[in-house]
């Protein structure tokens, strides 16, 4: 992407965050039960929304990279699984402290909070095996098998509190609960928009980021294959 | 000089709000002002969190970025392209 785009793409993202806390703190009522606690969900849900979407982008990423072995494909599903993991790090600190005042617990063996966790390790996992592995190209297969097993806890998070009747809030229509009020439904999706806003921003960064450290490997291959210089090839000496 | 709090000033425009009839006052157990004050404290908490996180994952990739640039800039000079 030229860095013209990128730079408009940043401003865009950074006046979307400024705009969603208008409307999280300013435009959208307090809810009548929870109070001013609920407005964690208007970085919370987003930041949900986001996680799946590095997930399922990495798994997607992952299914063409084992189709076809191009490293296009490994690059962006290594940089999609980094900001999944980050969004569902979001998720899983914001969640407990809404949790603490309205359920009186930190945590629960709910099973949408357990199967979250399980995601959150499960792509720890997946960027560990990638850091420590030796072999690149193992490491990339290994990784991809790993990104596309870890997505299949998505469906399971998306209908645990259908399925086992959790303590969770549906709050939206689409995950079968009410509904929200229109303003909030606004604010919502402002604050969804700004946060997908900052997810295409970090992810052209990260994955900039993988094509500079593709471009030092081969930098350095380049330098293992030049022919040693006149002066190296004496030992540094010069003939008499 | 006092320090910046970001989770202070959220508390207090937030106070603010509650105050405001645009902000639609809540009329239930969680507009008590014990339980409003413990609201503003655990959401003050909370988009700290999510600013923290976010802000350090933003400097460290861009000092990789800057790292890695620099590195491909050096090996390029090397290579004399």
């Amino acid at each position: 992407m030229p860095a013209m785009w990128s730079r408009l793409l940043q401003v865009t993202t950074v006046l979307g965050l400024a705009v969603a806390l208008y409307m999280a703190f300013v435009v959208a009522p307090i809810e009548e039960k929870m109070g001013v606690i609920q407005k964690i969900f208007y970085f919370h849900v987003p930041s949900a929304f986001m996680a799946f979407l590095g997930v399922g982008l990495c798994a997607v990423m992952s299914v063409l990279y084992l189709l076809t072995r191009e490293r296009r494909f490994d690059l962006v599903a290594h940089a999609s699984a980094e900001l999944g993991v980050v969004f569902c790090t979001i998720v899983l600190v914001t969640g407990p402290i809404w949790a603490r005042p309205v359920w009186g617990v930190w945590w629960t063996g709910e099973v949408r909070l357990t199967s979250t966790l399980i995601l959150w390790l499960i792509y720890v996992g997946y960027l560990l095996l990638r850091q420590n592995a030796e072999n690149r190209e193992q490491a990339a297969r290994w990784a991809a098998i790993t990104g596309i097993v870890g997505a299949l806890d998505m469906p399971i998070i998306y209908k645990s509190v259908e399925w086992w009747r959790g303590l969770h809030p549906k709050v939206l229509k689409i995950s079968g609960g009410g509904g929200l009020e229109p303003a909030m439904g606004r604010a919502f999706v402002v604050c969804l928009v700004a946060f997908l806003l900052l997810f295409v921003s970090l992810l052209v960064e990260r994955v900039r980021l993988g094509l500079l450290q593709d471009e030092i490997e081969w930098l350095d291959q380049q330098i293992a294959r030049r022919p040693p210089a006149a002066g190296a090839a004496g030992g540094g000496r010069a003939s008499p | 000089m006092t320090a910046f709090e970001p989770g202070a000033l959220i508390a207090g425009v937030l106070a603010a709000i509650q105050d405001s009839p645009a902000g639609g006052v809540a009329a239930g157990a969680a507009g008590r002002p014990d339980a409003v004050e413990r609201g503003l404290r655990f959401l003050a908490v909370a988009y700290g969190v999510v600013w923290a996180i976010l802000g350090a994952y933003l400097v460290i990739l861009s000092y990789r970025l800057r790292r890695v640039a620099r590195q491909v800039r050096r090996l390029r000079e090397r290579l004399g392209l």
